[in-house]
Order: structure tokens, then sequence, then C-alpha cells
């Protein structure tokens, strides 16, 4: 609710269609779920496993682009993303260091020289650690929905990102990520799908 | 004056001294002072050290300079003030690269890489466009599309499906850049916006440096010009500050020496002799010896270290005794204007002898494989000699019969009586600090001498400090570990590089780099870039393959077509040469990393990026089996090079005092006699050493260089009092002039130890208490016959 109404005050035409879901979601008390307390939510989970498949819409593809592989997540700020079809590749952080592995060749960089990719790991890693802090300062973020389904809209601050990226939406239930699905500047898509392991 | 020195004698003796002066000026007007640590590396290097001499003097590193905006009002307006100075610097023409995280001057060199892809790519192989190599490529840059990454990848994806530019890029990206902020580089730690410039004067080049410096400053200005006390501060460092720095320092440093010395050391004079005439004439052996000692350095080097003039104000403790030594002791003779040849005939053969035996302990560093302690040698021989010239042939000219007032001389004379009673009571006493002080030194053993090189640079903490934070937010590789190559011609050079590029793959895969930067990403070899383009198909062969190849994929083949036509045009591509980057956007980066070394054939540099995990000895095995390449650790090679440099000073400095005892021997003719004069020197020796070992000074070549000034100028008066005890005569103006002698040695070293100059108070502080107990050891140790 209250990140639905500074939404509001913020303004902006692009995010209306955001705005009046949320609106709708102030108008009924009972379905109240804002950042605060998905974050809290998230926050309890310290340690995460999950499988993922991936399709990616890419114009002037006759079909969706696929993969899967899995993902961890080590609190508060270690997240692997292991690709096993069609490449096996594998992108590490952990604090300030992304270290890309693909081809057999390994390659390291540091997040925080290049900003917009560290917001689209901040979109992941601060979402799982439940830290809206981070959330905020890369993202305007709009909750919808109520803790059993929710779903997060991110639209990036950084002018570099959101020439790239329009729009990102994780889902999930609970504590638990189940989906990530990333609207591209230019109508590319890719839509990923989350399965924890128990 | 009457019977002074004949009329055209003396015109001719003082026309010329002034020539002599003159021309001594106008070698100096022409020189060039140098302040790089260039004059202390070794003139015979071996081969990794000739590496270091070469980066130190020329490499990118001597070019490289770092700019810090720090405070002000916000991150906004550091970027605002970064993006205005790396513009203006940009278009002053001064500097070969600026960056400053504005990611815009990569457009350029981002289409040499595009347009020259097949020539660059490592993984252009016949394999790769085989119809499942082509499979593979295509799979794995299409696993990018619909990522974020893929964004980059996707406008390139019809004419380059197989993710060459991509591969090139990955290479060219260092592994560890700046944290950017509003768009510039900014720092991890501070509110401090970054910059990073290397300057196309070459790092030797102090004056074009200082012109690059002063350009930032004024660029800077224009860029936080009205924004008052908000403006972000200037910080400025790197090797080219430093030079700046150390030059103007040494400098400013010898001015003020000279300055106070001057004053301190009239009042003195005119204590002494209560005459201006005598004052100017006590400085002119001074002056000519500082004119000769520079000039003839100009002239055997080339050009003079700064350090090397700053020494030139420890030579006027010496020079000014012989001035001393003539105006008291020629005094007093029976007929007017015949006391110069009195002097001539009872004094100047010990002047002599002492000259010759301080020029002997000099004439050691003259065979120093280190530039800057053979100009040192140079220097103090033709500075000494000079002035003991004028003092014997140009002086009388000036006054045959010495000073005339009296002063506080006899005042002197007689506190110099009383010390000369009065020390042989103390014999004992030095005996048993003696024994002590060689204990100490015994028990501290090696780690007595235990400065290191940086002890001699003339760089402030402050700003040692403020270089160590820029580096590290710039994250620069910061040059402790260099693999060099080095082969006849470029072509081999580029070669070897490429062969040693492979090898690093494996150490950055196992974890041990994060990366490295090699030239030959830049500029393959002409051999490699031929087996690429060798490798790739005709038009028709690979229209079929990507046909059979995208089978099963949601991709049209003919979407590939500019692909298939891009592959066509890269074969009769002409190979990239050096010449034709040096052009380009790309100079910079190969100027850097390759260059024709002064001696002939080639060089190429990798600079590693590290990670934690890394072993120099896993780097070196690794490259073991390429024998023209060498790992270069700088921090260790430098090092190593002061080990040698100290080690070898040690020797020079035993020589020296070998053939100061030689001498004295030749001359007294007398065992007994060497030892009377030798004991004192000996005892000043060891008692000053025992004085730094107690008060825990660690002690380097500098200081080995002052205990040789000890003998030079102790040797004097050890001399005067054996001719003392000799002749018998303990006259008055004798000791008033060795007295005077020691104070003015005393004061001017004593201002040198307290300069701001880590060289120049190391001498200072082993000069001055080591010059007054040679004169107290001379008479304490003085065999004093019955009267």
């Amino acid at each position: 609710m209250i990140s639905g109404l500074k939404t509001f005050t913020d303004g902006g035409l692009r995010r209306a269609r955001w705005m009046l879901v949320s609106l709708l979601c102030a108008a009924a008390p009972a379905w109240a779920f804002d950042l605060g307390e998905l974050m809290g939510l998230l926050a309890k989970q310290k340690q995460g496993e999950a499988t993922f498949t991936e399709q990616r819409y890419v114009r002037g593809f006759d079909g969706p682009l696929a993969a899967s592989g899995t993902l961890s997540f080590t609190a508060p700020d270690q997240l692997v993303r292991r690709t096993l079809t069609p490449r096996p590749e594998t992108m590490a952080v952990d604090g300030n260091n992304l270290v890309l592995s693909r081809s057999g060749r390994t390659r390291s960089m540091t997040l925080d020289s290049v900003p917009e990719l560290q917001g689209l790991v901040e979109a992941m890693r601060a979402t799982l650690a439940g830290n809206s802090q981070v959330l905020e300062r890369y993202f305007k973020s709009t909750v919808i929905g109520g803790a059993d389904a929710w779903t997060l809209d991110l639209a990036p601050v950084d002018s570099r990102l959101s020439s790239q990226i329009a729009v990102l939406r994780l889902s999930g239930k609970a504590g638990e990520v189940l989906g990530v699905e990333m609207e591209f500047r230019g109508g590319d898509r890719s839509v990923m799908t989350i399965v924890p392991k128990r | 004056m009457s019977a002074g020195p004949s009329r055209t004698r003396r015109t001719w003796v003082l026309l010329l001294w002034l020539a002599a002066v003159l021309a001594g000026v106008a070698v100096i007007s022409r020189t060039q002072f140098s302040a790089d640590l260039s004059a202390f590396l070794p003139a015979s290097p071996d081969a990794r050290q000739r590496v270091l001499i070469e980066q130190l003097q020329s490499g990118v590193a001597s070019r490289t300079l770092m700019v810090g905006l720090e405070g002000g009002k916000d991150a906004l307006q550091r970027a605002e003030v970064s993006r205005a100075l790396g513009k203006g610097m940009r278009a002053s023409g001064l500097y070969e690269q600026v960056q400053n995280g504005d990611h815009s001057e990569w457009q350029e060199a981002g289409t040499f890489v595009f347009d020259r892809r097949y020539q660059l790519s490592p993984d252009v192989t016949p394999e790769r466009f085989s119809v499942d190599g082509l499979r593979d490529a295509l799979t794995d840059t299409m696993s990018m599309l619909g990522t974020p990454a893929g964004n980059l990848v996707r406008p390139l994806f019809e004419r380059d499906p197989t993710g060459e530019t991509q591969r090139i890029a990955e290479g060219l990206i260092p592994a560890t850049s700046p944290r950017t902020e509003e768009g510039v580089w900014v720092s991890r730690t501070a509110p401090r916006a970054m910059l990073l410039a290397t300057t196309k004067a070459s790092g030797s080049d102090i004056d074009a440096q200082a012109i690059g410096i002063a350009r930032i400053e004024t660029e800077y200005a224009k860029a936080t010009q009205g924004m008052g006390a908000d403006a972000p501060k200037l910080q400025l460092s790197g090797a080219p500050v430093f030079s700046v720095q150390s030059r103007d320092k040494i400098k400013g440093e010898a001015i003020h020496l000279a300055i106070v010395g001057a004053i301190v050391m009239g009042c003195l004079l005119l204590a002494a002799f209560a005459s201006p005439k005598a004052l100017v004439i006590a400085v002119l052996p001074v002056l000519t010896g500082v004119v000769a000692g520079t000039a003839a350095v100009a002239l055997v080097f080339g050009s003079v270290h700064g350090l090397t003039m700053g020494f030139g104000s420890t030579l006027i403790g010496e020079t000014v005794d012989y001035a001393i030594y003539y105006l008291i002791q020629a005094r007093g003779a029976a007929v007017r204007g015949t006391g110069w040849q009195r002097w001539r005939d009872l004094n100047w053969p010990t002047v002599r002898l002492g000259l010759l035996t301080s020029v002997c302990g000099f004439a050691a560093l003259l065979f120093s494989g280190f530039p800057g302690l053979a100009q040192l040698g140079v220097f103090s021989i033709a500075g000494l000699v000079a002035a003991a010239l004028v003092t014997r042939h140009g002086l009388p000219m000036l006054a045959p019969d010495g000073a005339t007032g009296m002063g506080m001389r006899r005042h002197m004379a007689r506190a110099a009586s009383g010390i000369v009673e009065a020390m042989p009571r103390f014999r004992i006493g030095f005996l048993v600090l003696a024994v002590g002080a060689v204990a100490l030194m015994a028990w501290q053993g090696g780690t007595l001498w235990r400065a290191s090189l940086s002890s001699m640079s003339p760089i402030s903490k402050a700003s040692q400090e403020l270089d160590a934070s820029l580096r590290e937010d710039i994250g620069a590789s910061d040059g402790g570990t260099l693999v060099v190559i080095q082969a006849a011609d470029e072509q081999a050079t580029l070669r070897i590089t490429e062969a040693a590029g492979q090898r690093l793959d494996a150490l950055v895969g196992e974890g041990q780099l994060s990366g490295y930067e090699t030239v030959t990403r830049m500029l393959p070899s002409v051999a490699a870039q031929q087996a690429r383009i060798g490798s790739l198909p005709d038009a028709a062969t690979l229209r079929t393959r990507v046909a059979q190849a995208t089978e099963g994929m949601p991709l049209a083949p003919d979407r590939l077509e500019p692909f298939v036509a891009s592959v066509e045009a890269a074969r009769s591509l002409a190979p990239i040469t050096r010449e034709e980057l040096a052009k380009g956007p790309m100079a910079p980066v190969v100027r850097a990393l390759m260059f024709e070394r002064p001696g002939g054939g080639w060089s190429s540099l990798i600079a590693l990026h590290t990670t934690d995990r890394f072993e120099k000895a896993k780097l070196v095995t690794a490259l073991a089996p390429l024998p023209e390449v060498q790992v270069v650790d700088i921090g260790a090679e430098l090092g190593s090079l002061y080990d040698r440099y100290l080690h070898e000073a040690f020797v020079q400095v035993m020589l020296g005092a070998l053939a100061v005892v030689v001498l004295l021997g030749l001359y007294l003719r007398s065992l007994r006699r060497l030892v009377a004069v030798c004991q004192p020197l000996l005892l000043a020796v060891v008692l000053t050493l025992g004085g730094m070992a107690a008060l825990q000074v660690p002690l380097g070549i500098l200081h080995l260089v002052g205990l040789l000034l000890i003998v030079a100028v102790g040797s004097n008066y050890a001399l005067f009092f054996d001719q003392l005890q000799e002749t018998g005569r303990a006259d008055e103006d004798t000791l008033a002039s060795l007295m005077l002698a020691n104070l003015t040695t005393v004061v001017s070293f004593g201002l040198i130890a307290i300069s701001d100059i880590p060289a120049l108070s190391a001498i200072g502080r082993v000069v001055a208490p080591g010059a007054l107990l040679a004169l107290l050891l001379s008479a304490a140790f003085g065999k004093r016959r019955a009267r």
C-alpha cells in the first residue's frame, strides 16, 4: 500500500498500469501486502537451492530459446547461476566480485565498476536476501498480491539499465521466488521458472 | 702589498681563474638536471635489471598520472568536474590517453575490433568453421540472446553469429576496474572521482612532465570555476609527480641550505676575522669548487643528478677549510707580503696531503657501477682539487698575508689549546666507548645496514600514502610482477608473447590470475593472423555449412547471409601492423606494452592482475620453457639491486680507505706516525657508527659515503696534529685555524643533517658528529713530545 502511494506521488505515466493495480490493492485492506512484509518473508530464507528453466523470446527467431540449470543463494551476498543446457555456463557472485565461466574460460569482474550489471544482480540477490534498502537504490518497486502469491515489479532507476530493461517481474509464494520475468527494450522477453529443491 | 706576487703574475692568475669559472658556468648553464632514481640504478645491469631500468625510465608507469577529485558537494558534482577535466585534458593534446570511466572513447576501438575480428579472435580456427564448430558457436551466442548480456550481442548477431567480437572484448576489458558512479570512476573508500592519464612525453623528460602536471591544474581550475569553496579538491600522484616534486624539493633544499649555510658560515668567519674582505676571500674557493664539481659532472655524465647538487652544499664544509687554513696560517710574516710564501713552504704540503687523501677516498667511488655514486666521486674530486688550487694559487694574489683582522681568533686559539691540553686525559674513555661501539655493532650485525632504496627517495610519506590510495582505487595492475618478453625482432617478440599468453590462460583458469594485459590481443603476430584468415572457408562452402549447422534451430540460415559476406571480405584483409595501430585509438595500449629496446631488439610486457591465490613460483614454472620470457618482481628486483649497490659501495669505501692509508704511509714514511694519524680517524668512524647503532638508525649507502667524508675531512686534522708534533710548534694560529675549520664543517653538515631530504640528512648526521670526533680524537691521541 505504501509503495503504491509512493509510486503515485512520484508520478510517471510509464508505471500507470502498476499504479492502477496497487491502488486497487489499497482499496482492499484485507489484501494489503507491502514490500516491507515481503522482504521480511524473504529474509527468513538464509540459504536456498533450486532448479530453473528459462524461455527466451527473441525477435528474429522462429521459436523460443531455452535454457535450464540450477540456482543457489547463500545470505547475504552469494549467488550462483549454473546453466546446464544448452551450454554449461556459471555465473557466480560473491560480494563485489562476479566470476563468469563459459567455454572453458573464466573471467572475473567487479560489480561496482559496472553499475547496470550491479543493478541486475541486486534484483535477484537483494530480493532473495530481503534487503529492501539495496533494492530500492536500483529499482522502483511495486508489490501486488498477498503472502501466498505475490508479484514484485522492479523498474530500473539507473538510466543505463532502464535503456536496456523495461521491467523485471519476480513472483513467488511466501519466502520463495518461483519466477523471474524480464522485459527488454526492443521487445525481447525472458521467462524463468524456478523450482526450489527441498 | 709591495712584496707580494708580481703584478703580471697576479693579473695572469686572476684572469685564468676567472676564465675557468666562466667556462664552468657556461657548461652548467647548458646542463640538464635530473632527479629520477635512474642515476642510482646500475650502469651494467643483468637482463632483468635492464628491463626494470627501461621501465623505470621510459615505461608506461613513468608516464602515468593519477588524478583524484575529492570532497566537494556530492558525487554528481565530482562527476561533472571529472568529465570537464577529462575533456579539457584530452583537448590539450599533451596526453596519450585520459581515462575517467567515460567509455565513449572506446567507440572507435570497438569499431576496429569488430572490423578486424577474424584476425584478432583467438577462437578462429578451421574447426570453428566446420559444421559442428559453427553449431557450437551459434549455440554459444544464442545462449546469450534474451539475457541482459545479450543486448550487446544482438545488434551484431547477423554479422558475427559466432561471437568473435564478444570473445575479443572479453580479453580487452580489464578484470579489475574502478567503481563507477554517475558514469565516472570513483573511489571505493573515499568521496573521490578518479582519472588516469598517460603523458605523451617520456617519463625522463621532467620539464615536459611538469608542463603536463601544470596543465591538469589549469584545466581543474577551469572545470571548477565559480564553485568556490564547494569545489572538490585536486589530488595528483604518479611517477611524473614524484619526479617533479623531487626535483623541486632538491632544488629548493639546495638553495635553502646554501643560503642558511652562507649566513651561518658568514657570521662564523666574520666573528673569526672581523673583516668582510676575509669573508669574501674565504668563500671564493668554495664557489669555485662547486662550479668545478658541477661542470665536471656535466662534462663526464652529460647531466647532473639533483642529489649530486645537494651534495655540493656538503662540500662547502670541506672546501672552506682550505681558505681558513690559508687566511690564518699565512698571517704574521716577518716581511710584509711574504706570508703566502711561508704558508706555501710550511703548511701547503699538509693541506696538499689532506687533499690527496680525500681525492684517494673519493676516487674509489669513480669505479662504482652506479652512475649516482660515480657522480658524487667526480663532483667531490673536481670540487676539492679546484678549491685547493684556488687556495694555493689564487688567494695569495688577493691576500698575500692572509687575513689581517684578529676578531675572536685569540679566544679560539685559547679554547683550542685548552682542548688540546685536556683531550689526552679522555683517551681511556674514548677507547672504552670504542670497544662498546664495536661490541654493539657486532651484536646488531647485518641488521645495522637495513635502510632500503626507498629511504633515499625524497618523496614524503603523505605523498606515498596518497599514491597508494589512488592506485588502490584505480585497481590498475600495480606493476608488482611483470612478464617481459625480449626477442630480436617484432614478429618473434609477438609470437613468443602469444605463447606466453597461452600459458597464462591456464593460470587464469586456476584462479591465480584474474586476467592479464598483452599487446597480442590488439596486434597478433602475422603468423597467427594468417593462420586465422587461412581457416576461413569461401562463401559457397560457408553458406552450405551454415545451412547444415542451423538445422533444427529456430533460426533461418539466410538470416546469416551478412555473416557469410563478412567472412568473405575478411579473407582478403591485409594483416594488422604496428604502424597501422600507431595511428589509431589503440596506439597508447600498443606503445605501453611493446617497444623497441634502446640496445636493439624488441620487448613486450604482460601486465598481470593477480588474485590473492597468486603464487609467483607457479608463474615462473609455467613460463620456464620459454627462455625469452622473464618474470620480473619489481620490489624484489629493486631490493636486490640495492643490496648489490650497498655491497659494491662497501668494497669501494674499503678500497678508498686503504688507498688513503697507503698514501699516508708513503708520505709519512713512519709506521708510528701512520698509526698516530690513522688511529683517531678509525676511532671517529667506529664511535660514529656506534652512536648510530645505539640510536637504532637504519644505515644505508649514503651513511657509508658519509663515513668516507669523515676520513677525508678528519685526515686534515690528524695531519695537522702530526705536523704540530713533528715541528714541535703548537702555534696559536694553526690551532685556531683547526678550531674554526672544524666549527664550519660541523655547522655545515649539521645544517644538512636537519634537511628534509633523507639522502642529505643521512650524510649530515654521520659527518657532523664524525668530524667533531675526528678533531677531538686527533687532539687526544696526538703523541705529545715533551715540552
